[in-house]
């Protein structure tokens, strides 16, 4: 027997038998083998990722990002200042308000009178860190996480925003935070695509801005890095069901007659690529019977459900979405990834934005101290994003109930928690008008290149060549990591 | 044994490397200059800003330049050439690259170096800007000079030729390759059997007439052009441009040479006497994604259209990275920035908006035009049409008395023990205010200032009662204030809900306008209801409570109750105006709800956004026992009374119409006329396309510091790069302009980048594998003789695309056999040399349409408005602005009869939620230019084979071909469907295989007959009733198996 009919059999064997111990390798095996192929060698990049990452030891393993999809206002929920009461309904001073382009909505405004927050906060935690008190349980994980009040980005509409924000380009066609971060790393769980992505509906706003799949799409990366969707119902994963009238043991058998069937021909071909295929048939059975293990949550306790709040008996709500979140990073999914939609309040701020808050508050904090408190939190980065802030002037005349607050990318606030982070800090600041940054700007760039560094990869030296560029998930300017963040 | 092979193919890699160039001479092309490209260029090349040392390494003369004692590279001596030793120098402050670069050099490279300066430092121009030379063949070859160069290089590596593949993996492979489509198990039998020594190329002879070759061919051209259904950025409403692509279609089936090809899809406009044909196939350029995302500030958007426009133009015509110079000079090859605008400024000149199509229709400018399609289905579908019209129009009393008895038992038991509940009205809301809405009282809701509001969600507590809730009732209440003391805002025939009907539909010929009413009505576009153990502030899309029915007490011709079940703005409930009082609409549950096991119920209205016809008092009431209304109209009603035999002539007739209209027995019908009539108004009526023109007053370009909109620096004229040919001092500075210099004959790029993309459809991957790139970053030709062969040839042959693909399937290297041996696996894995005959996994498209075609489900007609198949879910409203915006494309609703059956490059691409069923075999999104797509294997790939809706009834519909074949025994069956599937017979291990597994599935589904039942009825398509359950559903698995092979989806 030759050495390719060798190991071909010897992969065949372990993918027939199922092996329990089996972990990556026979993936890896594949990449050996068929170093060159692009087919064989996708799959074991979805599996192990690429050579020489992680670039050092990281401190976070893997990255839920709980990302609130419209444009969260950190004037109301995050960034109180005196100013913003003493100058309540007057104009925003011309020094701050500068001349910088405003969208649409608002630049043919006769006014721009200062709204302060919508309801009082408080200082929260050792660090004193003042939250809304819309918020009340995010006030009680202050000392968990760590504010960015100085991020900011160029964009001002929504969708170059959020695509910035989650592929680090405005324009499509790059890969999203996720992708970047299965092609570099892989996954940990062979039985679970290594970056999930889950949507929900907020409640301040019905429907929320649209969202699109190229926010978790693979872009140039190769697609097997796609985020995957996990959704609500008897199709967790798209297509997971057997049909109707086809049982799981049926499948099983069907699946042994098509490997036979399919490991002959490759043996008769010399085809490496059907064998990547015979070990794709197999991890879509695993996956059917993973996946509804994962959305099964009958066994979580009463106490813990009840911390998530009622809405995570709805499936497909945020809070839902947040108790999916831990079981899949307790089974070692690389990248989750929520979108909350709902938080674009041009209109009725004081109607839409409780009820935003409301969606998120409780399943939020939840999430933090149920990791916390099985251990994950040490090794996973929580990352709570937006695409922009909102306007300290309104959108609307003051006093109508159809007030809101315009898209703001000058500065805004994140927090990120977990693997690598100090918690109960506060990093940058905003001018007394929560405007303009006057303390530690932070690019997106910026955040992209710590979230990478929280996973151990520097993100100056993880590129993938597509077009002739080295293309990095920072793009081609310069990007720092926060180091004053990191533990 | 892992280990050990590890080292095996370490000690390989190096053996390569060191025979790679130990003696022969390096080519600075292929061997030196990706390696300062890559390294040394970003410091040391182009880009004059970002120049350091004031050194360029990509021209000689700056390379062997003296500076102040010290010289880059001096010819022949490593010693003097101050790059050598920098690249060798220890110290970090010398060592080049920098050490803080992060390039690297490696030792492989570092040797390539090092002998190259021995060799004599020769710099070259770049091969692609030089325009291609036909290499001299051989005096005497009689070979295919593809064949020629292909041996020749071989030859230098001690390879040869494979054999030819054998006639069915030939036939298999030409007929996918050229069609899209595997061939029939009578096609390969035949070929196989063929005596004649030319039937290889009248093979492929007709195979290039068919009609499925342009939409084979079309698929890689509408990745390139980024085309697709919606709008793209943000809100994503829906377009049409399918007019262009199937232009595209009927250009390659009649093999317009490609230079026009280019000229008319870059200038079809400015062409003198120009046709509609020509302005159609200017969607080209208008393909790119546009906004209509409010706030947006338009200048910004045009400079990202154009931006994306010549990002385009680069990678899908030129073969260069065009748009890596809109910020900066091109780092590696030379394209300043200026001309990067100069590039940008042929586009600048569209009349186009940088906010636009708001209404998920075509953002201007479009036009009106026919389809360029050649069918010949006219008449055909002129006769289907009017037969179907004369069987509806025939009384069938088999369902006419079927209906009948079920009217009449709904009537009889309407209103049983009915009765009405007040719900509470707990919180409404609504996208796009915060104010002019609230609730009254317990149960109802006012809407204050209804004009154009959209979708409302109510969130209600049902009564508490024992009494299952069998529906639910909607009241609209007249409001003396409103006009005409009605129960709207909106005036009947003076508020036409926007948003176009459906793709298929043609411009609307102007109808006489109704007459006014000065009553206020409204229109219930949408209804929608969820219950659930929480409260829920909206509906929950993933448990929309099914609707069996629903009735209303008035209703006006054309806006029936039922209208309100589709989703979509462009049907919907409104009353009679002659209708005093409130009005109406019940809709009953499927399935009755229980107060105390759901006790919250969500309602959502949607009136249509931008729509005024809303009415301003709502009412909500739950219904126990059975609905007292009805849905027929009360001449209907009447005539159902009276006994059959008493009736009128007229009114049997009517009785009939309606039912011909409404009977389930006829859906399928009805579906097939209403799909046939749409085919046939897309053959002979105008629809609007999306077209290029220049605008009145053209807008003028400048340098973009940064490629910033809103920072212009100076400003230029249409032009072209200095690298490449000159732009013609006699053409004109406008688009036709560019398509001339872009088609001279000797242009470097346009023939060998256009030859390049069909030799990658056709062996998987291209001449130059970096099929977008051709510039210095791009990858050396692996045969480069061979290249400039094909592509002096075409423009010669005249630009004919059929000759040259016509050339290329009748070449040996194309007619190889694809098996391979481990020694070639090692020596060649990625079969660059094309030592044997290509194999690959087949497009996305072409593995759906593969299954269609042998199940037998397909409906082979070309082009027209894109379709929806299967889809689970409406995957579309979970990302999208449905309710808050006018657009369309906002909710996803399944198409049925033979429009689920059609080729897949018709599937409707909605760019923020692509079909899921492509995506997973690596189809591109279409939101960029995509030149050579990914191809990847993933668990995702499998479950959608095994799993999706389409692939299920595939195998069923292909076990009922299987079934109705005259064979005696499941082994001829079977030898026939693998034939059908593979294109080739099994063998006795593959028979024995798959014969077991037909027993056994047999056997289970006899003992499970309801499994059997359930397993064939995925899927519209008719089963025929001659057909055993269990013998059909066993097969049904066979033919899954035969589906899901590896073979079947893999071109080989």
């Amino acid at each position: 027997m030759n050495p390719f009919e060798h190991s071909q059999q010897h992969l065949l064997r372990r993918t027939f038998l199922g092996d329990a111990t089996r972990g990556l390798g026979s993936i890896a095996l594949g990449s050996l083998l068929f170093p060159e192929f692009s087919n064989a060698s996708e799959l074991a990049r979805s599996g192990g990722g690429i050579s020489g990452l992680p670039h050092f030891a990281p401190k976070a393993k893997r990255v839920v990002c709980l990302f609130q999809s419209g444009g969260l206002s950190h004037v109301d929920l995050f960034d109180d200042k005196p100013m913003l009461h003493e100058h309540a309904g007057k104009e925003i001073p011309p020094s701050i308000k500068g001349t910088q382009r405003l969208t649409g909505m608002t630049s043919g405004q006769s006014a721009y009178p200062v709204v302060p927050p919508l309801k009082p906060g408080k200082r929260c935690g050792q660090n004193g860190t003042w939250i809304s008190d819309l918020l009340p349980n995010i006030q009680g994980i202050a000392d968990d996480i760590c504010l960015i009040k100085s991020l900011h980005t160029e964009a001002i509409n929504h969708d170059p925003a959020i695509t910035f924000m989650n592929t680090g380009n405005q324009q499509p066609g790059y890969a999203s935070m996720g992708a970047w971060v299965s092609y570099g790393l892989g996954t940990e769980n062979e039985n679970l695509p290594a970056f999930i992505a889950m949507v929900s509906q907020g409640t301040g706003k019905n429907p929320g801005q649209p969202i699109f799949s190229r926010l978790w799409g693979s872009g140039f990366l190769p697609s097997s890095h796609q985020g995957v969707g996990l959704r609500p119902g008897a199709n967790p994963v798209l297509y997971l069901s057997n049909p109707p009238g086809v049982e799981s043991s049926q499948r099983r058998e069907m699946l042994n007659d098509l490997s036979e069937l399919n490991s002959l021909r490759a043996a008769e071909l010399g085809d490496p690529e059907t064998l990547a295929r015979i070990n794709a048939y197999e991890m879509a059975y695993r996956m059917q019977t993973s996946v509804p293990d994962l959305t099964d949550i009958s066994q979580e306790s009463e106490a813990t459900l009840g911390a998530y709040g009622p809405e995570v008996l709805k499936p497909g709500s945020y809070a839902a979405n947040c108790l999916l979140a831990r079981r899949l990073l307790q089974r070692d999914v690389r990248f989750v990834q929520l979108f909350h939609r709902g938080w674009d309040q041009h209109i009725a701020l004081g109607r839409q934005l409780p009820n935003q808050c409301r969606d998120i508050d409780q399943p939020t904090a939840a999430l933090i101290k149920d990791l916390k408190q099985s251990g994950l939190l040490d090794d996973t980065l929580v990352v709570f994003a937006t695409e922009f802030g909102r306007t300290v002037f309104s959108q609307g005349k003051i006093g109508d109930p159809g007030m809101g607050r315009d898209h703001h990318g000058r500065s805004f606030t994140v927090w990120l928690a977990g693997g690598g982070i100090r918690g109960g800090m506060e990093y940058g600041a905003t001018d007394d008008f929560c405007y303009n940054i006057v303390e530690k700007p932070v690019h997106l760039r910026d955040l992209h290149a710590t979230i990478l560094h929280c996973m151990g990869i520097d993100h100056s030296r993880f590129a993938y060549k597509f077009r002739g560029l080295n293309t990095r998930l920072t793009g081609v300017e310069e990007a720092h990591v926060v180091n004053e963040i990191l533990v | 044994m892992t280990r050990q092979l590890l080292v095996l193919t370490a000690c390989f890699a190096v053996c390569v490397s060191l025979n790679a160039f130990g003696d022969t001479k390096l080519e600075y092309n292929r061997d030196i200059r990706p390696i300062l490209s890559e390294n040394c260029l970003p410091c040391h090349g182009f880009d004059e800003k970002a120049r350091q040392a004031e050194l360029r390494l990509d021209l000689m003369d700056s390379a062997y330049a003296d500076r102040n004692g010290t010289i880059a590279i001096v010819p022949g001596s490593l010693e003097k050439s101050d790059a050598w030793t920098r690249i060798i120098s220890q110290d970090p402050e010398q060592v080049m690259p920098p050490s803080k670069s992060h390039f690297r050099l490696t030792d492989v490279q570092k040797k390539k170096l090092k002998t190259w300066i021995e060799q004599g430092a020769l710099y070259a121009g770049h091969w692609a800007f030089i325009a291609p030379n036909k290499a001299l063949l051989p005096a005497g070859a009689i070979d295919n000079p593809i064949d020629v160069f292909v041996r020749s290089r071989l030859a230098d590596n001690g390879l040869k030729l494979s054999p030819e593949a054998d006639r069915s993996m030939l036939i298999r492979r030409v007929a996918l390759d050229l069609t899209g489509l595997p061939p029939s198990a009578e096609e390969v039998e035949a070929f196989v059997n063929a005596e004649s020594i030319d039937a290889y190329p009248q093979l492929v002879d007709r195979l290039l007439q068919s009609p499925h070759f342009g939409e084979r061919l079309a698929i890689d051209w509408l990745d390139s052009a980024r085309y697709a259904d919606t709008n793209g950025f943000s809100i994503d409403g829906g377009r049409h441009l399918w007019l262009w692509r199937d232009w595209v279609i009927q250009s390659f089936n009649d093999n317009l040479p490609y230079d026009r090809f280019l000229v008319e899809q870059l200038a079809g406009d400015l062409l003198t006497n120009r046709t509609d044909s020509q302005l159609i196939a200017t969607g080209f350029q208008r393909n790119n994604m546009v906004t209509h995302e409010g706030g947006t500030i338009p200048e910004e958007n045009l400079t990202n259209y154009n931006a994306d426009r010549v990002k385009t133009l680069g990678e899908s015509i030129l073969g260069l990275t065009l748009g890596c110079a809109q910020c900066h000079d091109h780092k590696y090859d030379p394209i300043t920035q200026r001309e990067y605008y100069q590039m940008f400024a042929f586009y600048n000149s569209l009349s186009d908006k940088g906010l636009d199509g708001n209404a998920g229709v075509n953002p201007g400018p479009s036009i009106q035009a026919r389809t360029v399609l050649r069918t010949n289905e006219e008449s055909a579908l002129q006769q289907q049409i009017a037969q179907q019209q004369s069987t509806l129009a025939n009384v069938d009393k088999e369902v006419l008395s079927a209906w009948e008895a079920r009217e009449k038992v709904t009537l009889a038991h309407g209103g049983k023990d009915f009765a009405l509940h007040p719900i509470k009205v707990v919180k409404v809301s609504t996208p796009n205010r915060g104010a002019g809405f609230e609730v009254e009282g317990e149960s109802r809701i006012r809407l204050k200032e209804p004009g154009g509001m959209g979708a409302f969600d109510i969130s209600t507590e049902l009564p508490k009662i024992d009494r299952p809730i069998t529906g639910l009732r909607v009241i609209m209440r007249p409001v003396a204030e409103l006009p005409g003391g009605g129960w709207g805002k909106g005036i009947a025939g003076g508020g036409k809900p926007k948003g176009k009907k459906k793709a298929a539909s043609p411009e609307p010929i102007a109808e006489s306008a109704p007459e006014k009413s000065t009553k206020g009505t409204f229109m219930l576009t949408a209804l929608a209801a969820t219950a659930d153990k929480i409260p829920g502030d909206q509906v929950n899309l993933f448990k929309m409570l099914p609707i069996a029915r629903v009735t209303a007490n008035s209703w006006e011709r054309g806006r029936e109750p039922a209208g309100c079940l589709n989703p979509l703005n462009d049907s919907g409930w409104s009353p009679d105006l002659a209708t005093d009082g409130p009005v109406h609409l019940t809709a009953t549950f499927s399935e009755p709800l229980t107060a105390s096991e759901t006790p919250f119920l969500t309602v959502q209205l949607n009136f249509g956004n931008g729509n005024n016809l809303v009415p301003e008092l709502i009412e909500l009431q739950a219904v126990t026992g059975t609905d007292d209304g009805t849905d027929l109209p009360n001449e209907i009603e009447r005539s159902l009374r009276i006994p059959a035999a008493n009736r009128t002539p007229e009114q049997a007739l009517l009785l009939w119409k309606y039912c011909a209209e409404h009977a389930v027995e006829l859906e399928s019908m009805r579906t097939e006329l209403s799909n046939l009539q749409d085919r046939l108004d897309v053959l002979t009526k105008p629809f609007t396309t999306m077209v290029m023109d220049v605008a009145a007053k053209p807008r003028e370009t400048f340098i973009l510091n940064r490629g910033d909109y809103s920072q212009p620096t100076d400003r230029v004229q249409p032009g072209t790069l200095a690298v490449l040919p000159a732009f013609p001092a006699d053409a004109t500075p406008d688009r036709l302009g560019l398509a001339g210099w872009l088609t001279a004959k000797d242009h470097p790029l346009t023939s060998r980048v256009a030859v390049n993309r069909f030799w990658k459809m056709l062996f998987g991957s291209g001449l130059v594998n970096s099929l977008a790139d051709f510039g210095s970053q791009g990858e050396w030709p692996s045969h480069p003789d061979l290249l400039d062969w094909l592509a002096v040839d075409f423009v010669d042959s005249g630009w004919d695309t059929k000759a040259l693909i016509r050339k290329i399937v009748l070449s040996k290297t194309y007619r190889q056999n694809s098996a391979t041996t481990p020694e070639l696996l090692e020596r060649d894995p990625q079969n660059r040399l094309l030592a044997r005959g290509p194999r690959f996994r087949l497009p996305a498209e072409l593995i759906r349409d593969s299954a269609l075609k042998i199940s037998g489900l397909l409906v082979p007609r070309i082009g027209g408005p894109s379709v929806n198949p299967y889809t689970p879910g409406d995957l579309w409203r979970e990302v999208s602005h449905y309710g808050s915006s006018p657009a369309t494309a906002q909710t996803f609703v399944q198409d049925h009869g033979e429009k689920l059956y059609r080729r897949s490059l018709y599937t409707y691409w909605k760019r923020t939620a692509p079909p899921p069923n492509m995506m997973a075999f690596d189809a591109p999104n279409r939101e960029v230019c995509t030149v050579a797509r990914g191809n990847t294997t993933t668990p995702l790939q499998a479950l959608v084979t095994l799993n999706d809706t389409q692939f299920v009834e595939a195998s069923r519909a292909f076990a009922q071909r299987v079934l109705s074949r005259s064979d005696k025994t499941d082994g001829e069956r079977l030898n026939w469907a693998f034939l059908e599937t593979t294109s080739r017979k099994p063998n006795d291990q593959e028979s024995h295989v798959l014969l077991k597994a037909l027993a056994r599935e047999r056997s289970r589904y006899a003992m499970h007959v309801d499994q059997a039942k359930a397993s064939i009825r995925v899927g519209e398509s008719p089963i025929h009733p001659k057909f055993d359950t269990v013998e059909l559903a066993a097969w049904s698995q066979v033919a899954a198996i035969l589906l899901n092979l590896s073979e079947t989806v893999t071109r080989n």
